[in-house]
């Protein structure tokens, strides 16, 4: 047996018609197989129940995954409006699905372990080789989100997602649970038996200037650096007073994220600030530790696509001989900006490592991934700026076949 | 004492320690010279890390001027990729909206998709119906309800009422000028965080307005934007312009169409009757001329019967009588033949017996019958024909009684010692026209057009002395016409008339 994946796209106007349009190509592609599993994104345009209800007219009641994002990407591009649909037939993948909600209540590191107990009762098995994720965007602690995961099912297990997102209003993100639309959620799969996914994750960004202390740090808020007000790293590099950093921060963080450096890895880890507490301290949507160093992170566009290019080579890798049947995209909006007009140059990276597959991804808030070198012993972190890139393999079976 | 006594010889244990102290004594030297040195060294590397910290410092200075130098030029690329991608879906949005020439379309053209393309979340515009009220054309992000009720506050709002529907101004939340609350008010009227607002400008000035807004707070609009805006608007209102322009044209080319349609109608039913009229009148003619045949032979033969004296001989004066009677009763016959000729031909009920003919011998022919009355009025009798004898397609007797009228009529007009020319040219490969030309008295202008009616003659002296029908040349025009041919004359008063016809090619 082996594992098919089929992806369809639409513009329509209409949630209802663009769902049941995108799912209906994606069947065709998928040659009318049964489907296995299901992944929906839409642009922040779309997020209506009616798109689900377009998925269930086309489809049927279908094992579903999805969110919103800031832009569409799939094989034929990327557009700022849009809906696609991934549909995945596979006999060898065993998953549970679950949804904790609303995390701001009880907490995102309680949410994660919610998430996590409720998809290990699902699945129903003790092997387990990777949990898909798919959180709010909004959550200001997404390593704690992470770290509630961690608490149950370990932590060096495997856990791939991203951070759902709107139209940088930053106002509402909305998640697909099979025909549920929901907010301030995290939903996502636990799969397990034979592991058909490889992972790769890059961002390109590059250290500028001195390393700083980081002398405090509350979660994910980092307090004081060098014993000053965290901000004070924004205003020293740019010039400019807090008031004025504060205005323009998140833009400013996306082309100069915080970066934190990780022993072995080749890249630091990228921190975007969403806001300015009351004490000068830099809200970021992951953590720091204390006493580690922070630089100021720069990117460029050739980084950038480069960045890509090692991403999807390092997913291709991961299956090691299997081929690649399709890939799930999470890409950050901070690219989007910085690249620009480019972003289709980006994806042509991609495919050209990864070939003619079925490609689904999203413009998310932020990405989840694990760390590859030995010393994080294979543990995910949360990411700001990547493009994380999940391949699905062929199954041994098929390849013993041929 | 001796003195030598006082002088004991150091020990062993002495001499070690003055060994030891002069030693001591040596290093202690030693080291004050090492420390002497390290100090310097300590000193020099002191002054090499200071120069390193003020090396690094002025590193991550640069680092800044890097910094702040990428972020303009980061802020000038999105400028100008925002600027790009805007052109291009204007450039696709011109093409969709001026290929439509319908009010309703245009609006509709202008989608979601490609607000979220020109860098902007929601869309409303307005613009005066027939009516010359303001409706709602455009609500994208906004149910038609908070269309409408937004629409009401913005027909109060002075910005655009004096700015943008009277001036003609375009502005946006960017501009700084309008330090009052009225940026802030539509902003907050809208639910968004920046906009700009364009007039849809017509000929005779704006007809509504477009505003297309930004939900994201960390969007940020430019002039180039409030460009983008004002052109999109510019060319909604020449797209309405035209449909306007259109829709007028094509309601004009309709009435026009219509009008066409019933004077086509009209005149159709017209002809129809005319149709019915001229087929009752041959019908009468043919019905009333064989009603009148039959009688008339009675009298011919009758009047043959006492003209030839079987009936014993008559008087002189009663025989002159009869002679006359019969004299017009051929003279009648032969009219109501000619009629009843034309009215077979005209309703198709002769058929005609097409053979080649060939145009020498028919005109051998009308020498050898109209020889004696030419010879009568010393006519000179000229046949012009093209060598090689041409051929053409008709009916023998028909096309026989063509030559003999026209020829017959030339007589008729033409002086003593006059002329009487017939011609033939091969007009195209399949015509050939042949013509009857004679020096008479001519036809006057006013009577050619009536000329072939039945029953014309033309008020002349020649016409007052001849008697004659009326018919002949009328018969000429309906066979030429049964053989698809078309008879044309033309005439100079004074100098001659010529009758030409045109027949097919054998």
């Amino acid at each position: 047996m082996s594992t098919f994946v089929g992806i369809g796209v639409s513009e329509k106007k209409d949630p209802f018609l663009a769902a049941s349009e995108a799912a209906k190509l994606a069947l065709y592609q998928l040659h009318h197989r049964e489907i296995t599993f299901g992944v929906l994104f839409s642009t922040a345009h779309f997020a209506d129940k009616r798109l689900l209800e377009g998925i269930t007219y086309s489809v049927g009641n279908i094992k579903l995954l999805g969110c919103s994002g800031a832009s569409l990407i799939s094989s034929y591009g990327v557009s700022k409006y849009g809906v696609g649909v991934m549909l995945i037939n596979s006999d060898k993948i065993r998953f549970g699905l679950a949804a904790s909600s609303p995390i701001n209540t009880k907490g995102p590191r309680a949410a994660g372990e919610e998430f996590a107990h409720e998809a290990l009762k699902n699945l129903g098995t003790t092997q387990r080789d990777l949990a898909l994720i798919l959180s709010d965007g909004l959550v200001e602690n997404g390593s704690d989100l992470l770290r509630g995961i961690k608490d149950v099912v370990g932590s060096s297990f495997p856990i791939f997602g991203g951070s759902s997102a709107d139209n940088l209003r930053f106002f509402k993100t909305y998640q697909y649970f099979n025909n549920e639309l929901l907010t301030n959620s995290l939903i996502g799969a636990i799969f397990s038996g034979e592991n058909l996914f490889g992972m790769g994750v890059r961002h390109g960004w590059k250290p500028l200037g001195k390393p700083h202390a980081i002398t405090e740090v509350k979660g994910n808020v980092i307090k004081k650096i060098e014993g000053k007000p965290a901000v004070s790293i924004y205003e020293e590099y740019f010039g400019k007073t807090r008031e004025e950093i504060k205005n323009t921060l998140i833009r400013v963080s996306i082309y100069y994220p915080l970066g934190l450096y990780v022993p072995g890895e080749s890249e630091y880890l990228l921190r975007n600030a969403l806001r300015i507490d009351e004490d000068g301290g830099l809200v970021c949507q992951g953590d720091a530790s204390e006493g580690s160093d922070v630089r100021l992170m720069m990117g460029t566009k050739d980084w950038a696509l480069e960045a890509a290019t090692q991403a999807a080579q390092e997913a291709k890798d991961a299956l090691h001989d299997r081929a690649i049947k399709g890939a799930i995209i999470f890409e950050s909006i901070s690219r989007h900006k910085l690249l620009g007009r480019l972003t289709e140059k980006e994806l042509s990276r991609i495919k050209e490592v990864l070939g003619d597959v079925p490609i689904l991804g999203i413009c998310t808030y932020g990405e989840q991934a694990p760390l590859k070198s030995l010393e994080h012993y294979g543990q995910t972190y949360f990411h700001n700026e990547t493009v994380a890139i999940l391949t699905i393999g062929e199954s041994h079976a098929a390849n013993k076949l041929v | 004492m001796p003195l030598t006594s006082s002088f004991r010889e150091p020990t062993i244990l002495e001499n070690i320690i003055n060994f030891a102290g002069m030693l001591g004594l040596i290093a202690v030297i030693v080291l004050v010279i090492i420390l002497v040195f390290k100090m310097e060294k300590i000193k020099e590397l002191q002054a090499q890390l200071a120069k390193l910290k003020r090396a690094f410092d002025e590193l991550d200075g640069q680092a800044k001027l890097i910094v702040q130098t990428d972020l303009e030029l980061h802020r000038a690329q999105e400028e100008l990729d925002k600027k790009v991608a805007g052109l291009v879906t204007l450039q696709k949005l011109t093409r969709l909206i001026s290929t439509t020439l319908d009010e309703e379309e245009i609006f509709k053209k202008l989608e979601e998709k490609h607000i979220t393309e020109l860098g902007f979340d929601r869309a409303i515009a307005f613009s005066k119906d027939d009516t010359n009220v303001f409706r709602v054309r455009i609500s994208i992000g906004y149910t038609m309800e908070e269309a409408y009720n937004i629409l009401k506050e913005l027909l109060n709002h002075p910005l655009i009422l004096d700015k943008v529907l009277d001036k003609n101004k375009v502005f946006s939340s960017i501009d700084t000028d309008k330090a009052g609350k009225e940026i802030p008010d539509l902003i907050k009227l809208l639910d968004i965080s920046s906009f700009v607002c364009a007039p849809m400008m017509k000929k005779d000035g704006a007809i509504g307005a477009l505003i297309l807004g930004c939900e994201s707070p960390y969007t940020h609009l430019t002039e180039g934007d409030k460009d983008l805006v004002y052109i999109l608007a510019t060319q909604i209102g020449q797209a309405l312009e035209n449909a306007k322009l259109f829709e007028e044209t094509w309601r004009s080319h309709q009435e026009l169409e219509a009008k066409i349609q019933q004077r086509t109608k009209e005149l159709s039913a017209a002809l129809e009757e005319i149709k019915i009229i001229s087929k009752r009148k041959s019908d009468f003619i043919s019905a009333v001329s064989h009603e009148l045949r039959t009688p008339l032979t009675s009298i011919k033969g009758y009047a043959s019967i006492l003209a030839l004296g079987k009936l014993g001989e008559l008087p002189p004066e009663a025989k002159e009588r009869v002679e006359k009677i019969n004299k017009h009763s051929d003279n009648l016959s032969q009219l109501i033949n000619n009629l009843l000729d034309i009215s077979r031909i005209e309703s198709g009920r002769v058929e005609l017996k097409l053979e080649s003919l060939n145009l020498k011998t028919l005109t051998d022919g009308l020498t050898d019958m109209l020889a004696p009355a030419m010879k009568e009025k010393s006519i000179e009798f000229l046949v012009d024909l093209p060598p090689g004898s041409p051929l053409v397609k008709g009916d023998k007797t028909q096309i026989e009684r063509v030559f003999i009228n026209l020829v017959g009529n030339a007589i008729k007009f033409v002086p003593t010692s006059g002329r009487i020319t017939i011609k033939a040219k091969t007009l195209d490969p399949e015509t050939i026209q042949v013509s009857v030309s004679d020096n008479g008295i001519g036809i006057p202008e006013k009577d050619l057009a009536k000329l072939g009616e039945e029953f014309f003659r033309i008020d002349n002296d020649v016409n007052a002395k001849v008697k004659g029908t009326g018919l002949g040349l009328s018969l000429v025009k309906s066979i030429i016409a049964a053989h698809k041919g078309k008879l044309t004359i033309s005439s100079l008063p004074g100098k001659g008339s010529t009758f030409s016809f045109t027949l097919p090619k054998a």
